[in-house]
């Protein structure tokens, strides 16, 4: 838990904006936006899990439960 | 104080993060800003570990009942993240939902608050001659 999940998370977002503006030029437009929306999933996936991790800690640690 | 660095340099490097992400994904820039801020705060759990004994050890020491001592950390606990949560919207642009946040976050603490007013107001009719 630390500083890799951040690049991780930037590496898939310029992964993303790469392989949509080379399929945009390669003239496959609606593959573009699916990538896109893929990868905005995957990243998104990642993200409510840290999400739902730090709801436990803060319910734990604040009694809030 | 070795976490104060780290929690500074993962900052720093979320914020490049974002500003790197953002021209291109403002989508994905906004999700590594609230992965960021997840992190920053795993960090500092154990420093608000230390806050809550506090609590605890003021609440052994001065028997004052527990449940509203308990309220007080519930009432932080709750201040904490709505704060969070309506400053991630507020980043992203739509200061409306912020702003929603905030009242709702104002209005569960009032809610959590009841309890202690009531105790408060038997207190004082019983003072009263």
């Amino acid at each position: 838990m630390g500083v890799e999940i951040i690049l991780k998370i930037a590496t898939i977002g310029i992964l993303i904006a790469v392989v949509a503006q080379v399929l945009k030029q390669a003239g496959k437009e609606e593959i573009a936006t699916l990538t896109t929306l893929a990868g905005l999933v995957v990243v998104l996936t990642m993200v409510v899990d840290m999400i739902s991790e730090l709801f436990s800690t803060v319910g734990n640690l604040f009694y809030l439960y | 104080m070795d976490e104060l660095f780290k929690i500074i340099g993962v900052a720093l490097i979320t914020t490049v993060a974002v500003l790197v992400i953002k021209p291109s994904k403002p989508e994905i820039a906004m999700l590594i800003g609230v992965a960021g801020s997840i992190i920053v705060f795993l960090f500092i759990v154990n420093l608000l570990e230390d806050v809550i004994g506090l609590f605890d050890y003021i609440m052994a020491k001065t028997n004052l009942d527990s449940d509203i001592m308990m309220l007080l950390v519930k009432i932080v606990g709750v201040g904490y993240i709505t704060e969070f949560s309506s400053n991630i919207c507020s980043d992203s642009g739509n200061t409306a939902v912020a702003s929603k946040i905030l009242l709702a976050g104002k209005l569960t603490i009032f809610v959590l608050a009841i309890p202690i007013i009531t105790s408060l107001v038997e207190l004082i009719v019983s003072i009263m001659p």
